[in-house]
């Protein structure tokens, strides 16, 4: 069995439960379109990565439109998304939104009932994968998956190590471009 | 008839210890409280701060039934789950930070003790008469000799073993119970670094009573390489005070540089303002290698466990001082200082000294005799290419660097002579110098940053230890009802996640907008490390008072125990509640009416832990950084969903308030931006004023629109009546109000939780 290491050593798991890498990005879809109420969370690298000339957060803004999915804008993420004209459903920063999370109870960031599926997207890896972990361990109720170029083991699903950017966006896209797409 | 000899109780150990018969305060409920004491206050609170955690692992490798997986609903063999795991390792952590400090205290005291007497009188000058907050709350005591302070360790010391003992497998059972231990042994911490400061101050002559203290030179490049260099790493100024009286006795002060990193640096600056502060403990091993110290003299806490290496590396000279660091060198303490700097000097050998006025004529000996034989050179930008001429854009530096930087297209940028990316990781550097080890074509990474490094110099004002009775006078009415909007402790160590700017940032931010600001640490020395326009840094710019837009710098880490006294003397001055043994009762009153919060953002050693976590037990809200997350654990509300009733002293009866106030006693935030808008809104408390409410509000507000661009989503959490809405904001929030729904709230007359939780405490005890 071949095991993967995260990008950065900081984040090497020591544990028994790792995320499953999925490169396909039609799988990606499938899971976030099977999902009754995804969530997704936005983090403040999503201001400072820039991706084929885009900024990151517009990337998660295509993702969010793309299905309807409620953003949490944590950091200072919010003032960026406004001025790209979106609204998020809520400004939790990033411990509080995993406070809520855990609670199985939790009515979500629209009223309807707690997320199935909570994305990541634009965080600093070992912030994230803390917080990926806590998920992992206290919140058996859903799932979690990481849009970010690297791999982390506490998420439920996970792309793997990009070397290149441009494989990123590629995947980003071509996520993108499925969610637009009706399932058959 | 046979007389029966009354049993000797430990009330009547702590009576005696405490001289229960001097009446200077009545004594409260707990006079050095043990382990059970206090845990009905940790329940109280950690019923509305909940336990967050964030397990590093999903394992248990604590004995030879293990490794235990905890994932699920798995237990170890022992029966332990996740989160009493977790809170085992939390306690741990803060265990370990309250014995260094604790560890400091001794070594300190033992040293003053054996130079001047048990009966050595402690005095702070004559604007301090509350001089040991800590200690008159916790134990009961009012310290008046060193002696006194001795009492106090050894009553923090049998709390220690107990809190130890507690750790080992198939003893406690319970998250809540181990955060409630987290609780004691941080609570403990501030003790013992108020007795460490204060011995310090006592027995150096640091200046206390005062706050205009000197401007010392700052920065590595404030050290004079043309002298003689003497580097002191660590926390413990015993050596270090020393080789100040050396070098004075010997008219060589300016002859000789003085310099330190980390909190030594600050301790000796503090008596000397000829030493200069290099850095946080973050640039250690950069000046290190940059090879302008001729003598390394080290202490304890936080200093590399390379220095041996780095040091004969670069050609210096090294003395250890401290018991918890002896390195494995020979312990040369009974030898002749003659003997012992010849063979520093011929056979280059690296020595521990344990008596200080040794070692400190050997480092000077060593440092005037090396001095002129040393070449101090520095990596100059045009040999950057050359050095990086076997870079191949691998990586692998950029992997392990624990602050995510992009080291490698900073090297690869720096090879192709734009020095510019190197500039920026070098000033987002934590200095641990990983990427130099992984490297596997050897480019000398931290050596190229030598041309990277500003070699600007500052200015930071000496620690002033405690803030004075007076001060506090003057700001305890304005800080309770809250029309001084806060007071910002900016406190650890330099594990910063970005550029080391963003603290001065922080702190101005604060500044202008004319909260307190205290500083302290790692986070004192680089609050320095900008300049305005003018060229002038903070401390050059803002008055060094405890007062509202002023910004001070307490000192070293043991002087966090000034800022933690401060908001108790408030209680105790202002509001004239007595200190002694009274622990609950003062707690309380911080946590409902003194609107502080704790910034540590770049925390990284156990001490930090131990640090915020005593701040909490106090009621004083921290936020930390990102890096924060790995200590596994934060105490947070769920701010709609969580029960915010507290009693209202004066009615005595329940009262639901539904504010969220303060919102976390201690949280992660990702950014400088959401840390100031969080730390603007947790410096909100129950019992602000309308006026006070509104002041805070303003900032709140003006904040989050600064920063996340809209008012605030939890704005009418905070708004009790329309009186409290800021009148340069009304035209927008009372439509915001409307849409949300807001009705008003209850307003109390003095909120406190005592009343909602089993305690021995009376509710008229708060009222004052």
């Amino acid at each position: 069995m071949t095991v993967t290491l995260p990008y950065h050593r900081v984040n090497v798991l020591t544990g028994t439960k790792a995320a499953r890498i999925i490169e396909d990005a039609g799988e990606y879809a499938h899971l976030i379109k099977r999902a009754r109420r995804p969530l997704l969370v936005l983090g403040s690298w999503s201001l400072t990565t820039v991706l084929g000339g885009r900024q990151l957060i517009e990337y998660g803004v295509d993702i969010a439109k793309a299905l309807d999915i409620p953003i949490c804008a944590t950091a200072h993420t919010k003032k960026k998304l406004l001025e790209l004209d979106v609204e998020p459903a809520s400004s939790y920063d990033i411990i509080e939104i995993l406070n809520h999370l855990k609670d199985p109870e939790w009515r979500g960031v629209r009223k309807e009932g707690n997320h199935d599926l909570v994305m990541f997207l634009g965080f600093r890896t070992d912030l994230g994968e803390q917080g990926l972990s806590t998920l992992k361990h206290y919140a058996p109720h859903l799932k979690t998956m990481t849009l970010c170029k690297y791999y982390y083991p506490h998420a439920s699903y996970s792309l793997p190590n990009y070397r290149k950017d441009e494989q990123w966006k590629e995947f980003l896209d071509n996520l993108i471009a499925n969610l637009k797409e009706k399932e058959a | 008839m046979k007389v029966v000899e009354k049993k000797r109780t430990r009330r009547d150990e702590v009576d005696e210890i405490i001289r229960a018969e001097d009446k200077w305060e009545p004594i409260g409920h707990t006079p050095m409280p043990e382990l059970p004491d206090l845990r009905n206050w940790d329940m109280r609170l950690l019923k509305t701060y909940k336990p967050f955690y964030a397990p590093m692992c999903d394992l248990c490798c604590f004995c030879t039934y293990g490794k235990c997986d905890l994932t699920g609903d798995k237990r170890g063999a022992c029966g332990i789950d996740i989160s009493t795991q977790q809170a085992r390792v939390v306690l741990l952590a803060c265990c370990m930070g309250m014995s260094a400090h604790g560890g400091h205290a001794r070594h300190v005291l033992h040293y003053l003790i054996e130079k001047y007497g048990r009966d050595y009188k402690i005095n702070l000058g004559d604007q301090v008469n509350v001089e040991a907050p800590h200690i008159r709350t916790v134990l009961g005591l009012k310290p008046e000799t060193l002696g006194d302070l001795e009492k106090a360790m050894e009553y923090v010391e049998s709390q220690l073993i107990h809190l130890i003992s507690s750790l080992h497998t198939g003893q406690e059972g319970s998250a809540l119970d181990y955060e409630s231990k987290a609780l004691h042994a941080s609570m403990l911490d501030h003790v013992a670094m108020e007795v460490a400061d204060i011995a310090q101050i006592a027995g150096f002559g640091y200046p206390a009573s005062v706050a205009d203290t000197p401007l010392v030179g700052l920065g590595w490049g404030a050290v004079d390489r043309t002298k003689p260099v003497v580097l002191l790493i660590g926390h413990n100024p015993v050596t270090a005070i020393p080789i100040v009286d050396y070098l004075n006795a010997n008219g060589l002060q300016d002859k000789v540089e003085v310099a330190g990193i980390c909190c030594t640096a600050l301790e000796v600056t503090r008596y000397s303002d000829k030493a200069r502060v290099v850095g946080p403990l973050s640039r250690q091993l950069f000046f290190i290698r940059c090879g302008i110290a001729d003598v390394i003299v080290t202490d304890e806490q936080c200093i590399r466990t390379d220095v041996p290496i780095e040091a004969a590396r670069a050609g210096t000279a090294l003395v250890a001082t401290s018991d918890k660091v002896c390195y494995g060198l020979e312990d040369v303490s009974k030898q002749e200082a003659d003997e012992i700097v010849s063979s520093m000097l011929n056979q280059g050998k690296q020595v521990l000294i344990l008596e200080p006025e040794k070692a400190a004529e050997v480092a000077v000996r060593v440092a005037l005799e090396l001095a002129p034989k040393r070449n101090k050179v520095l990596t100059k930008p045009e040999e950057i290419p050359d050095l990086a001429k076997d870079h191949r854009l691998c990586n692998m530096c950029s992997q392990v660097c624990p602050n995510l930087l992009p080291v490698g297209d900073a090297i690869e940028a720096a090879k192709n002579g734009d020095l510019q990316p190197l500039v920026d990781v070098f000033n987002r550097c934590i200095g641990c110098g990983k990427c130099d080890q992984e490297c596997p074509r050897h480019v000398p990474i931290i050596k190229m940053m030598q041309a990277a490094a500003s070699w600007e110099t500052w200015k930071i004002r000496a620690g002033r230890g405690p803030v004075m009775d007076t001060e506090i006078r003057k700001v305890g009415a304005p800080i309770v009802l809250g029309t001084i909007p806060g007071v910002i402790a900016i406190v650890g160590c330099s594990n910063f996640p970005e550029e080391i700017d963003e603290v001065a940032e922080i702190a101005e931010e604060f500044a202008k907008r004319k909260y307190i600001v205290v500083l302290s640490g790692c986070s004192a020395m680089v609050a320095g490390m900008r300049k305005d326009k003018e060229g002038k840094t903070l401390y050059e710019k803002y008055p060094p008072e405890f007062d509202a837009g002023c910004i001070i710098n307490v000192g070293s880490c043991v002087s966090n125990a000034h800022i933690t006294g401060a908001a108790m003397k408030i209680a105790n001055i202002f509001a004239t509640l007595p200190l002694r043994g009274n622990y609950e009762v003062i707690a309380d009153y911080v946590l409902n009416r003194v609107g502080a919060c704790g910034l540590a953002w770049g925390a990284y050693s156990q001490k930090a832990a131990s640090i915020a976590t005593g701040c909490n037990r106090l009621g004083i809200p921290v936020v930390v950084g990102p890096h924060s997350s790995k200590y596994r654990r934060l105490y947070m509300s769920r701010k709609e969903e969580d029960d915010w009733t507290v009693m209202d002293g004066r009615e005595k009866k329940l009262v639901d308030t539904q504010e969220p106030s303060p919102e976390h006693l201690i949280t992660v935030v990702e950014s400088k931006e959401r840390a100031i808008v969080t730390m603007a809104k947790l410096c909100i408390r129950k019992n602000d004023t309308p006026q006070g409410r509104q002041i805070k509000l303003t900032h709140y507000i003006s904040l989050h629109k600064q920063y996340l661009g809209t008012l605030p989503d939890d704005l009418h959490l905070f708004i009790r009546r329309a009186s409290d809405i800021p009148i340069f904001f009304k035209k927008e929030v009372m439509p915001y109000l409307e849409k949300v729904g807001w009705q008003e709230k209850p307003v109390l007359s003095l909120p406190t939780l005592v009343g909602t939780y089993p305690s021995e405490v009376p509710i008229d005890a708060v009222v004052h």
